[in-house]
């Protein structure tokens, strides 16, 4: 009669709430909080002198607001405390601090959206909350990727859809339901990297076999990739006929760098580029829209005061500011249109001058840093993928926006991550923070860094499971789905 | 997959180094040419989004202050001049669209608060709640001297300079033609850039100063210079003595050399000087020869800008000096102040508080003092010593002589002080010798009163004046009266101290 006792055994391994001790994930934890405190007093302070320099008076709620502040990240932390407490101690700090640096910014801006982004902000906490409790197992994405294949095919599609799609400066992007503006683009870049990272994961051996052979050439088996080169087609094209060529960019690069590392081949970047090219040259010679960027892009003085004007308006922001800034509040970064928005890297340049904007170039080099060597850390394939598409994302998306605001590369509206204002991109990119996160806790309980405790619902199921054993034990009866897992 | 994984991360490791490298390039490599652009407008509106201080004369008068811009989005203040065309040379002008001049530009710095004591006053104000870090500038000049150098002239073409020889602080200093800067400090670019055109093409440059922007032959006010030199070398004194004469012959020619007008003229040294006779000064220009006379101007100060504090001063000169000793007659003529001599009329102001100073040439200022939001004093004018081209003997001795011109020399009609105060002057004629009107002369005067104990110097010119058939147009009869009602104003009058 050993079974009761092999049946309270398993009970109390799954329902015991309180967690071994693990140092390396107390460090973690305590090394964010310290610097999540140190973000907090530093988006204050910055606050704190924008008011100054703007209204020439001390903020009259800067107490509160800070409060705020605090507790908001507080929320986030402790939240990654309790459900994520292995995970690298950096990326939320910095993704803070970039996302308190563009909240100053916008308030210096304009008033309005301060206040707008505000509740974004509240929001976008909130979700990265939800995502960390809700997304627990990684596999609970990797065993949905059809529903992010379909989700994210569809929330492209949306904005073409006639009476909720809205276009805005030229590109049509926005969807209107109801009182609620989204740009759905945001969230299905994220889908389709989980989806991408999910099929790449089962199938990334059968498509590095290279098993058809056309000519001299061998390649993947077409039905293999397939679903990929309809979703990257799709993203693709819906994107180049949304006008929205930055994100067609982002999604493009997504797609070839997903493609190399899950098969380890080069030749996809290669061919990515011939491509990606091929394409760029095309569109310039066809589209109007296309040309213009170009040749605003290679000499914006020759319109200086309609095509040529954001970006010379933008240099010559960066330019006032110097080494060390103008000081903030005393730029005058509203000259360059959309500053809070696409071109809110300038403002910052400008008021904070090189070594502010190095330090958010910094933040985001560090963003990479941590996602890639979670990407590294991770012995299981999807969650490899995922980390690495996730930061590709992020890497990527800030280098396009910030290339075009320093005419590196041809403007292509796209948000900052994290600084631009707006909700479906701050919203977007914590649901990326928290995935991210979700990974990096992941990858550190494979390694034993912290016992890989059960999680709530896990917990849950068990607590059932052992309830209805008990049960049927006390009824004298042996449960039919129950044999088999004591004999 | 590690492996591409880590050329990824150093692939994305490139393209920020590529952004990094670009930042700089913007920010520091490209910065001088970018903030140079002719539509880069940052500075400016910076600076017209920040409170500018006022700039107010010794007593009391707002000449240019900031206003809070209501018409303009962009803009937070505008710039006003209550004074209008008053001291409108002397404060410049700050525009948003062509720049600044004069005090506006050369305490900039002090106006918006941006000097080092400033911003360090400026954080102990802050935890008071105060941040408005702009500054104030004060200056030596007064409005109702201004005022009176202003009615005086009367519309005519030319400059007043007042300034104390003791310290070079400059008490007044107004020229026509002039302009009134409000009229293109407003928010309607056209109408200010048509404005500030049309001053650009006005006859008489009236967006120069002329009294320190400008130089004009000096004519026989030079001779104070000459007479100096003279002094200082040995070869004048007061008992030297010239024959009486119409015409001299210099070396090298054969075209003589006469006085004003074709009149015999000689005597003792006091006598040639409140004559004004030309004879003598081109002798003595020849005798001291092209190396001493060079060394001597430039022992008034002549070749070197005039060291006000303000931007863009002229610079006198005796001309061409290379192979003067091929052309002598060219040197002669210079010695009485025709010829090439081009004298900035605030530097005749200074040749004559050199003579009331006993031979200190001091350096000329026009502010007084800067001060802080806050009222507090950060900078104070300290009187310094320019020049000392002559002894104090010789200053006492052409003090004698330029008494003698108020008393019986060529401005005994024209001056003559209320309250048997005694003025030391020295009168100038100088013939433009325009081959079309020969008529055409600058009228100046230069002197100081009282002349027993100094306290203002002056210097009068009317520029292009016309000589008729009953009036002769010389500095006496034109400049006497001027430089007369200007110091009976200070000195006794309404602006009497």
């Amino acid at each position: 009669m050993s079974t009761p006792a092999a049946i309270n055994d398993i009970g109390s391994a799954f329902t015991d709430q309180t967690s071994p001790r693990s140092p390396i994930a107390r460090r973690r934890r305590n090394t964010e909080l310290a610097l999540i405190i140190m973000v907090g007093l530093i988006t204050g302070v910055a606050y704190t002198i924008a008011a100054l320099g703007t209204n020439a008076e001390i903020p009259p709620g800067i107490v509160v607001f800070v409060a705020i502040l605090l507790g908001l990240l507080l929320c986030a932390h402790i939240a990654v405390r309790l459900v994520a407490r292995g995970a690298d101690s950096t990326l939320l700090p910095l993704a803070a601090l970039l996302h308190g640096i563009g909240f100053v910014m916008i308030t210096r801006l304009d008033d309005r959206l301060a206040g707008l982004q505000a509740t974004w902000s509240l929001i976008g906490i909130f979700v990265f909350v939800g995502t960390l409790v809700v997304v627990q197992r990684t596999n609970d994405l990797a065993n949905r990727k059809w529903i992010f294949f379909v989700g994210g095919a569809a929330l492209l599609l949306l904005p073409m859809v006639p009476g909720v799609g809205q276009t805005f400066n030229g590109a049509r992007i926005w969807v209107s339901i109801g009182a609620v503006n989204f740009q759905p683009g945001e969230f299905a870049k994220i889908a389709l990297a989980i989806f991408f990272a999910a099929y790449l994961a089962e199938r990334r051996e059968l498509i590095a076999a290279m098993t058809w052979k056309v000519g001299p050439f061998r390649l993947p088996e077409p039905r293999y990739i397939l679903p990929i080169i309809v979703a990257w087609g799709f993203a693709v094209v819906v994107m180049v006929g949304e006008r929205d060529l930055g994100s067609s960019l982002l999604f493009f690069t997504l797609f070839v760098v997903m493609m190399w590392v899950a098969t380890e081949n080069a030749g996809y970047v290669v061919i990515g580029a011939v491509l990606f090219f091929g394409a760029a040259y095309f569109s310039w010679s066809q589209f109007s829209h296309v040309q213009l960027r170009v040749t605003n892009w290679i000499n914006p003085w020759d319109d200086p005061l309609d095509g040529g004007y954001q970006i010379i308006q933008s240099l010559y922001g960066l330019a006032d500011g110097g080494l060390l800034g103008t000081g903030l509040g005393r730029g005058n970064p509203g000259q360059v249109p959309e500053a809070q928005n696409d071109f809110i890297f300038a403002s910052i340049g400008e008021e904070f001058g090189l070594v502010g904007a190095t330090a958010i170039l910094m933040s985001y080099v560090l963003i990479v840093g941590a996602g890639l060597r979670t990407a590294l850390r991770t012995e299981r394939t999807f969650e490899k993928l995922l980390a690495t598409g996730l930061t590709t994302i992020i890497g990527i998306q800030a280098f396009i926006i910030i290339g075009g605001v320093l005419k590196v590369i041809p403007l292509t509206g796209i948000t900052l991550p994290f600084v631009s204002y707006g909700g479906s991109s701050l919203i977007a990119n914590y649901i990326l923070l928290a995935l991210l996160i979700r990974v990096s806790d992941s990858a550190a309980r494979r390694l034993n860094e912290l016992p890989d405790d059960p999680t709530t619902s896990e917990r849950w199921q068990a607590w059932r499971l052992s309830r209805r054993i008990r049960k049927a034990i006390k009824r004298g009866e042996v449960p039919s789905d129950f044999v088999g897992v004591v004999s | 997959m590690n492996r591409s994984i880590r050329q990824l991360a150093f692939g994305l490791m490139v393209c920020y180094v590529v952004l990094f490298a670009a930042l700089n390039y913007w920010q520091v490599g490209q910065k001088e040419e970018l903030d140079a652009k002719f539509d880069n407008t940052r500075q400016i509106l910076r600076e017209f989004n920040r409170p500018r201080g006022s700039i107010i004369t010794a007593d009391g008068v707002v000449a240019a202050r900031s206003i809070p811009d209501t018409t303009n989005e962009d803009l937070d203040f505008a710039r006003e001049y209550p004074t209008g065309d008053l001291f409108a040379n002397v404060t410049g002008y700050f525009t948003k669209d062509f720049g600044s001049t004069q005090v506006e530009r050369a305490y900039g710095d002090v106006l918006v608060g941006s000097t080092a004591s400033q911003q360090v006053l400026a954080l102990v104000d802050l935890l008071e709640g105060n941040v408005d870090n702009s500054g104030s500038v004060q200056l030596s000049m007064r409005h109702d001297a201004q005022s009176a150098a202003k009615f005086a002239l009367g519309g005519r073409e030319g400059s007043i300079t007042v300034m104390d020889p003791n310290t070079g602080a400059i008490i007044a200093m107004y020229s026509n033609p002039t302009y009134d800067p409000n009229v293109f400090v407003g928010d309607d670019f056209e109408a200010a850039q048509q404005a500030i055109t049309d001053l650009q093409n006005a006859d008489g440059n009236p967006l120069l100063a002329n009294a320190y922007q400008e130089r004009y032959m000096p004519g026989s006010t030079f001779k104070v210079i000459t007479t100096g030199i003279g002094l200082e070398t040995g070869v004048l004194s007061r008992d030297t003595v010239f024959p009486n004469e119409r015409q001299y012959v210099p070396p090298q020619t054969n075209d003589p050399i006469n006085n004003y007008n074709g009149s015999e003229c000689g005597g003792d040294m006091a006598e040639v000087f409140r004559r004004s006779c030309n004879i003598p000064f081109a002798k003595t220009a020849i005798e001291l020869g092209v190396e001493r006379f060079v060394e001597g101007t430039e022992a008034w100060g002549i070749g070197e800008q005039i060291p006000i504090d303000l931007p863009r001063a002229a610079t006198s000169t005796i001309g061409n000096v290379e192979n003067l000793d091929q052309t002598l007659p060219l040197l002669a003529i210079r010695g009485f102040g025709q010829s090439e001599d081009q004298m900035v009329p605030l530097h005749m102001a200074m040749v004559a508080s050199t003579v009331a100073n006993g031979g200190r040439m001091m350096e000329p200022y026009v502010v007084e003092a800067t001060f802080d939001n806050a009222g507090r004093e950060l900078s104070r004018a300290t009187p310094d010593v320019w020049k000392t081209p002559i002894s104090p003997e010789s200053a006492a001795l052409e003090t004698e002589f330029m008494i003698g011109v108020v008393e019986s020399g060529t401005a005994s009609c024209c001056v003559d002080l209320d309250g048997d105060i005694q003025a030391a002057m020295k009168t100038g004629t100088a013939e433009l010798g325009v081959a079309s009107n020969p008529d055409l002369s600058h009228a100046w005067i230069i002197g100081f009163a009282p002349a027993e104990a100094p306290r203002y110097a002056i210097s009068v010119v009317l520029t292009n004046v016309q000589s008729t058939e009953d009036v002769s147009a010389t500095g006496g009869r034109l400049a006497g009266p001027i430089a007369e009602s200007m110091l009976n104003f200070l000195l006794t009058g309404e602006g009497a101290t």
